[in-house]
Order: structure tokens, then C-alpha cells, then sequence
């Protein structure tokens, strides 16, 4: 008999609603909620325990929730562990995700969770974990619940995956070679897209490229001596002691720290937390990633009006275009209110 | 202009006192045709091994398929490199079906050499494990390269396509058991049914890297890295205009064998008054220096565009630097208003997780992909070995590093050195999915 967790939240849990929320992590043994149904559909494989944690828990004691999972589950030889499914509930479609993923990094055991493509989670953690495609609401709880055991008993049996639209989940960013079943030659594939594709009838690209979204570039400003300008890094330069734990690669965080009165960054004062590049040339000058040296020199001379008393700071190492996005956002949102006239993007 | 293929089909090959084709089986007098290959005095030793399918063979490194073939006029079967150049895609040609001339080292190998398995999982990957292969293995003199990564190997190339045009003659006074037409008119001069078609062209990326002589595919024996694209009947490429390069990893590559076989045109042709209205073939490159790319990619456009074409098929023999060409070239006829489907391989990596081509383009949105570089394949040991297997691991050819082959002669690899197993010429039946 092979052993399975599930991991819900507060609501599928049967503690309350988002009045429990900030519910701490339980864990029972046996089937809470949704493990009742995962149960049935699932064959020489047990159920042996449901974990139940509040969405705004998780959300805001990551490390507390995750430690005691973690903990809890080391000595217990579960085979398979499933979170959800999270529909498009997006704070817990986001646990279901983070949990997944730290449960198959940290242990290496499989991880299987469900979401509407709608749900914040899916671009955060479909590059680490199995989420299948679901529904929007708990009225597909049935289906998504089977399909949840199909791919779990498949990972549990250690059968090779078709791909995964094949398999219905969201595809994790890896591209292999297959042979086409029956055989098609290339020439005869290249030549029906392109008459599907010149008669207007529907065609599927074998190479999918996803469309760029050009954004414009703001006009410029003709008088730069009255210009207020701010520093932004993607290079991850933060306080030395990285108060707002922004994360060293696919960062959600990001973080405005003040510099005012400072002439230049000091190594030791400020270093680099990101992982996609040699620290040492950035640890060692903190302004060659984000150049306050430069700018106050700029300042002085009346080249620029002023230097915004605050810089921006996130990771660009593995950060998902949704995630720069939304970061880039709310930065922009935070520049214009403070009458900030231009930025100064820096990478790594 | 009206070419006619005559095909034999070839059910055996044996060794034997005459060189000649009878009732589907070809014998070849060993001594002669090594004769043929011996004519060059830089080969220093040579052998003709044949490997059918289902052989427990592996064939490695392969740097050439030749198809053994005669013009019935006598004129050279490729023109400009093996003999006078004159022009290829008329008159009859006579063909030997069913088998193909593998040149392969006796012991160097280099980037652009592959792998053949005739048989087991290996055998999956290249379309010439379903071949009668007679394969020409041989060494020469060129020292100056036996060690090199990157090797012109043009002596054994052309010995190859002497064998194949010694072997070809066999077939000259003989009643071929089909006779493949290829007969389309000047594009102007169509039927109006025809001309009424969505009008198609097929362009054909040539492997044109290298800036030396000696490593690039041939158009009539003229290096195709110092033309501009030009426009060809279909039928020239069918016939002999084009001889493969010795550049670029094995898997991406169009063999000489590909070029006259291949499968996209023939579709294209079967097409042709039915569905589309096939204009013909524009040949360009695959040039390193920025606006030679540019170059390439505006006149192969342009000259769609001035021929009528409403969609065209790009294939690229090549990945990294020529993906560039290759999305470049897409996106300048789509800005023509010419429908574009590509045909590439990807380097996804061995985890699959890296971006398919160095560069895309949204509007390089039907394309056909045939296979990842980077996929790992593993490989049971072979009984015989044709070549010499420790090539793959020592002498760097792409898809092989040291440590590769096992001491039992197991071995894993990358795809990349499948012999033109990505089938970027029609022939592949690979596809790449995500998980």
C-alpha cells in the first residue's frame, strides 16, 4: 500500500471561512473534506493524512508552515503528496503551489495540486510543480479531484508522462523530442499546416512563441536639470541584513530602501542577494549594479534636477514575466505618487 | 522543364565479379569501385562495408549520403563539382532506390560526423537505418585536419560521390521500374486553374557558416556562402544543383542523399494544381556577419513577393547563430503578406527547459519542429562497428564528449549527432512537445 497527504486550507479543512483564515497549520490524521473523495478514486494507495493551514497563515508565516510540513512529513515515507485543489481561489491556489513545490524539492516526493488557469499559483509554481488544469469553482471539485489521482497514480508507478496537454496539466517549461504516433514526416506536417494556414482553416504551431507585450516608451524630458530621477535595480542590491527577505531567485518581493544623505553605497552596508551572477565585483562596489555614486555626481552638477530620496530593489534571476509585471507596477504606481519624473533601470 | 527519375529498386547488395543491378539485386566488383575511390591519391586506405537494416551494426563517424545515380545524357549527376557544369533538373536520370553511400571515417570523425544505428532504439532516429547502406570507409592524408574539431573531409566526400556516380552507371541502359515526372512550366505561363492557386515557394536556409572554402554547401560547386539567394526550378534540386556542406552538427544537416530526395519538394509538387500552385525553390543561406543575414533575408523576400507567392515553407539546416535567419527571414515575408510555415529543430537542453531557438518572433507562428539537439539518447552496445566508435567521444563531434562510450560499447550521447536525424529536408518524424 502506498502512502498519500493532503494539504487544504481552512474552508475544504471545515474550520471556517475567511474569518479562519489565519487558522495555524493542523494536521489530522485520516481524511478531512476533499481527502473523502481523493480517497475513493484513489487504488492501493492510502490517505494517511490531511493538513490544514489558513490561507493568510501561510501567506504571512511561510517559513513556520512550511518547517512544520516539512518536519512532519520527513520520517513518514509518503509516496505521494496532493494539495487542493485551489480553483481559482488565488491565496490558496498560492499555498497549494509553495507547499507543492517545497515538499518535492525538500524531499523529493511527487507533488500533484489543481487550479484554474485563472489562479495567481499557476505562473508562480508551474515551472516546479504538477498543477492541473481546473475549474473555476468547487462545482468541479469531482472532476479535478480524479484527475488529481490519475496523475498522482501515474507518478506513483513511476510511468513516463505523455506531455502535458496530453496529461492535462500546465505545461512546466520543459520541451522534449517525441516521435510522432503514427509517424508523420516533417515535410507532410510543414506542407497541410501551410495549406490550413493559406485556406484560413485552423492550424497548430508545433513551436508555440508567445506574443511580446511591446509596451511604449514614455516621451522623453526635454529639461533633465529639474528632473526628479529614481534608481531601480533588478540586480537584487538590498541592506546588507535584506530586510524584506526578497527572495535570491524568482522573486515576488520587491523592496525601496532610503538613501538620502548617502554619497555612495558602502560595501558591507549594501550587497547583492541575487543568484544569477558572481556577487564578488558587486559585493566589492555595490555602486557598479546600482550607480548612486554616479547620480549624486550627476546631481551636483546640475545635470539632473534631484535623486529620489528612495531606490527600488528586486531579483531578476527566474522571475516570471507575470511577476516583473505586477512588481513594475506597483513600483510605477509608487514613483508617481511621489512626483518622480524618470527612472534608471539597472540590471545585473 | 521536365526531369524523369527513373528508379530501381535495390532488395540486396552483394560482392561479385561485375559491378551491375539485375532483377533488384546490385553487385558490386569490390576491387573496381575501390578503384574508383583510390583515383584520388590523398586516400590512404579504403574498404566498402554493407549494413542493411536491422543489422546489428552502428556506423559512426558518417559524414556523407550520396544516392547512386547517372544522367542518361552523360553529363555529370552533380554538376560544378564532380564534372562539367552544366545545368541539373532535365533530361532522365536514373536512380538507385532502397540504399544510399555512406561515407564514413575509418577512424577521424569531427563536429558535423554522425551516428547510424541499423538497428534497435538507435535505428528510430535516422531515416538512413532503413537504407541499404554501402558504406565507403576510408582514411587519407589530410593531416592537416585529422586532428582538427572542424573538418572540409573533402577527400572522402568526393570519393563518395565518384562511388555513387560509379555505381549510378550500372543503372544506364537499363529500364527503370518507375519513372517519376517532374515537369512544371514557367510561372507565368501556368494554366489559369494553376494560376488561381495560392502561389507557394519553398526556401531552402543552406549550412553557410563558415567563412574558409571548403566546409559550405555547394549550388552548382559555388559556395554558397559568398551568393545571394537566387531563385531555382524545384527540379534542379532534385537533380544534383545541391551538394551538402560538411558544417554544423550532424542531426541538423540536409545530406547530398537528402537534397535529391527531398520530401518537402516532392510534397510540394504533389500539391501543385491541386491545392497550391508551386512556384518554385529560392536557395539562400545561413551566413555569420549580421547584414549578410539581413542581405539574404530581404532578397529572399523580395523575390517571393515578386514571383506571387501567398505562403512559403522556410527550412533552416542549422540551429543557434542561423535561427536568427531563420525567424528573420520569416518575419520579412510575412511583412510581404506571405504566409509562412518554418521547419527547425529546437536546443531545448538536456532538461529541456532552455529557449527552442536563439531567437523568435511572434509572427513566426506556424512553424514544424523536428527534434531537441540536446535530447539524451542512450544506446545499447552493437555487435559490429562500422568506423570507429571511440570517434564519438574523442574527436568532438557534437552530441559526443569523452566518457561517452562505455568500455562494452553502450553509450549515451546527444541527439545532435544522429545522422541528419532532425530531417529538417521532410524526412523527420520527431516533433517536440512540452511537459
Amino acid at each position: 500500500m502506498k502512502k498519500a497527504v493532503l494539504y487544504i486550507n481552512q474552508f475544504f479543512g471545515q474550520i471556517g471561512g475567511e474569518d479562519k483564515a489565519d487558522c495555524k497549520t493542523i494536521i489530522r490524521e485520516g481524511l478531512v473534506g476533499p481527502a473523502l473523495l481523493l480517497q475513493q478514486h484513489l487504488r492501493d494507495t492510502e490517505i494517511t493524512h490531511t493538513i490544514i493551514c489558513g490561507d493568510n497563515y501561510i501567506s504571512s508565516n511561510e517559513n513556520e508552515a512550511l518547517s512544520l510540513i516539512l518536519e512532519f512529513l520527513k520520517d513518514k515515507k509518503t509516496d505521494i503528496f496532493f494539495a487542493g485543489p485551489a480553483f481559482n481561489a488565488g491565496r490558496y491556489g498560492v499555498a497549494c503551489g509553495l507547499v507543492c513545490k517545497r515538499v518535492n524539492e525538500n524531499l523529493g516526493i511527487s507533488a500533484v495540486t489543481s487550479m484554474n488557469e485563472e489562479n495567481p499559483g499557476v505562473e508562480l509554481f508551474r515551472k516546479y510543480v504538477y498543477i492541473l488544469k481546473g475549474g473555476r469553482s468547487a462545482a468541479d471539485m469531482r472532476n479535478n479531484i480524479k484527475k488529481m489521482a490519475e496523475l498522482g497514480t501515474k507518478l506513483i508507478s513511476g510511468v513516463k508522462l505523455d506531455s502535458a496537454e496530453k496529461e492535462g496539466y500546465f505545461g512546466r517549461g520543459l520541451r522534449h523530442q517525441i516521435f510522432t504516433d503514427p509517424p508523420v514526416l516533417s515535410a507532410d506536417r510543414a506542407v497541410d499546416m501551410l495549406i490550413s494556414k493559406l485556406y484560413g482553416m485552423s492550424f497548430r504551431t508545433e513551436l508555440p512563441i508567445s506574443k511580446v507585450e511591446m509596451i511604449p516608451i514614455a516621451p522623453a524630458i526635454k529639461d533633465m536639470s529639474k528632473a526628479t530621477v529614481a534608481l531601480i535595480t533588478s540586480g537584487g542590491i538590498v541592506p546588507a541584513d535584506n530586510p524584506d527577505h526578497i527572495q535570491s531567485a524568482s522573486a515576488t518581493k520587491w523592496g525601496k530602501y532610503n538613501i538620502s544623505g548617502m554619497d555612495s553605497l558602502h560595501s558591507g552596508d549594501f550587497k547583492t542577494i541575487h543568484a544569477g551572477y558572481d556577487p564578488a565585483a558587486a559585493n566589492e562596489d555595490p555602486n557598479r549594479v546600482l550607480p548612486l555614486d554616479v547620480m549624486r555626481k550627476y546631481e551636483k552638477e546640475g545635470r539632473i534636477g534631484r535623486l529620489y530620496d528612495y531606490y527600488y530593489a528586486t531579483v531578476g534571476t527566474g522571475t516570471t514575466q507575470g511577476e516583473a509585471a505586477r512588481m513594475g507596477r506597483e513600483i510605477a504606481q509608487d514613483l508617481l505618487t511621489a512626483g518622480v519624473n524618470a527612472a534608471i533601470v539597472t540590471s545585473t | 522543364m521536365r526531369l524523369e527519375i527513373g528508379n530501381f529498386y535495390t532488395k540486396d547488395i552483394l560482392f561479385g565479379n561485375k559491378t551491375e543491378y539485375r532483377n533488384g539485386v546490385l553487385t558490386i566488383n569490390k576491387a573496381e569501385a575501390l578503384g574508383v575511390v583510390n583515383k584520388d591519391d590523398h586516400i590512404k586506405e579504403a574498404d566498402i562495408i554493407i549494413a542493411k537494416p536491422g543489422d546489428e551494426v552502428r556506423i559512426v563517424p558518417v559524414k556523407e549520403a550520396v544516392e547512386a545515380r547517372c544522367k542518361i545524357s552523360g553529363a555529370s549527376i552533380f554538376p560544378g563539382v564532380t564534372g562539367e557544369l552544366t545545368e541539373a533538373g532535365t533530361g532522365r536520370t536514373h536512380a538507385l532506390k532502397g540504399a544510399s553511400i555512406l561515407v564514413v571515417g575509418k577512424h577521424w570523425g569531427g563536429f558535423q560526423d554522425g551516428l547510424v544505428d541499423m538497428s534497435g532504439p538507435g535505428a528510430l532516429y535516422s531515416h538512413f537505418s532503413k537504407l541499404l547502406n554501402i558504406c565507403l570507409v576510408a582514411d587519407t592524408d589530410e593531416d592537416f585536419e585529422a586532428r582538427e574539431q572542424q573538418k572540409k573531409n573533402h577527400v572522402l566526400r568526393w570519393a563518395g560521390m565518384r562511388l555513387a556516380e560509379y555505381i549510378g552507371k550500372t543503372l544506364l541502359n537499363m529500364d527503370p521500374e518507375e519513372l517519376e515526372i517532374y515537369e512544371m512550366h514557367p510561372v507565368t505561363k501556368r494554366q489559369m486553374e494553376v494560376q488561381k492557386l495560392p502561389g507557394v515557394i519553398y526556401v531552402m536556409q543552406l549550412q553557410s557558416q563558415m567563412e574558409a572554402s571548403g566546409y559550405n554547401a555547394l549550388v552548382y560547386g559555388w559556395d554558397s556562402n559568398k551568393m545571394l539567394p537566387t531563385f531555382m526550378h524545384p527540379n534542379e534540386v532534385l537533380d544534383g544543383a545541391i551538394v551538402s556542406g560538411s558544417f554544423m552538427p550532424s542531426s541538423s544537416k540536409f545530406s547530398t542523399y537528402d537534397h535529391v530526395n527531398n520530401p518537402t519538394i516532392k510534397r510540394l509538387y504533389r500539391e501543385h494544381g491541386k491545392t497550391i500552385n508551386f512556384l518554385g525553390v529560392i536557395v539562400t543561406n545561413l551566413n555569420v556577419n549580421l547584414e549578410q543575414k539581413t542581405r539574404s533575408a530581404l532578397v529572399v523576400a523580395r523575390i517571393a513577393k515578386s514571383l506571387g507567392a501567398d505562403g512559403a515553407i522556410v527550412a533552416e539546416e542549422g540551429y543557434g547563430n542561423p535561427d536568427t535567419d531563420f525567424i528573420d527571414c520569416i518575419v520579412k515575408l510575412e511583412d510581404l503578406g506571405i504566409k509562412v510555415v518554418g521547419i527547425t529543430n529546437e536546443c531545448t537542453g538536456r532538461d529541456g527547459s532552455s529557449q527552442s531557438l536563439m531567437t523568435l518572433h511572434e509572427k513566426a507562428d506556424a512553424v514544424v519542429s523536428t527534434g531537441n539537439v540536446s535530447e539524451l539518447i542512450k544506446l545499447p552496445p552493437m555487435k559490429t562497428i562500422i568506423g570507429e566508435i571511440g570517434a564519438l567521444a574523442r574527436d568532438g563531434l557534437s552530441g559526443g564528449w569523452e566518457g561517452c562510450v562505455n568500455p562494452d560499447g553502450s553509450l549515451i550521447m546527444e541527439n545532435n549527432a544522429m545522422f541528419c536525424g532532425d530531417g529538417i529536408s521532410g524526412f523527420s518524424i520527431k516533433t517536440v512537445v512540452e511537459y
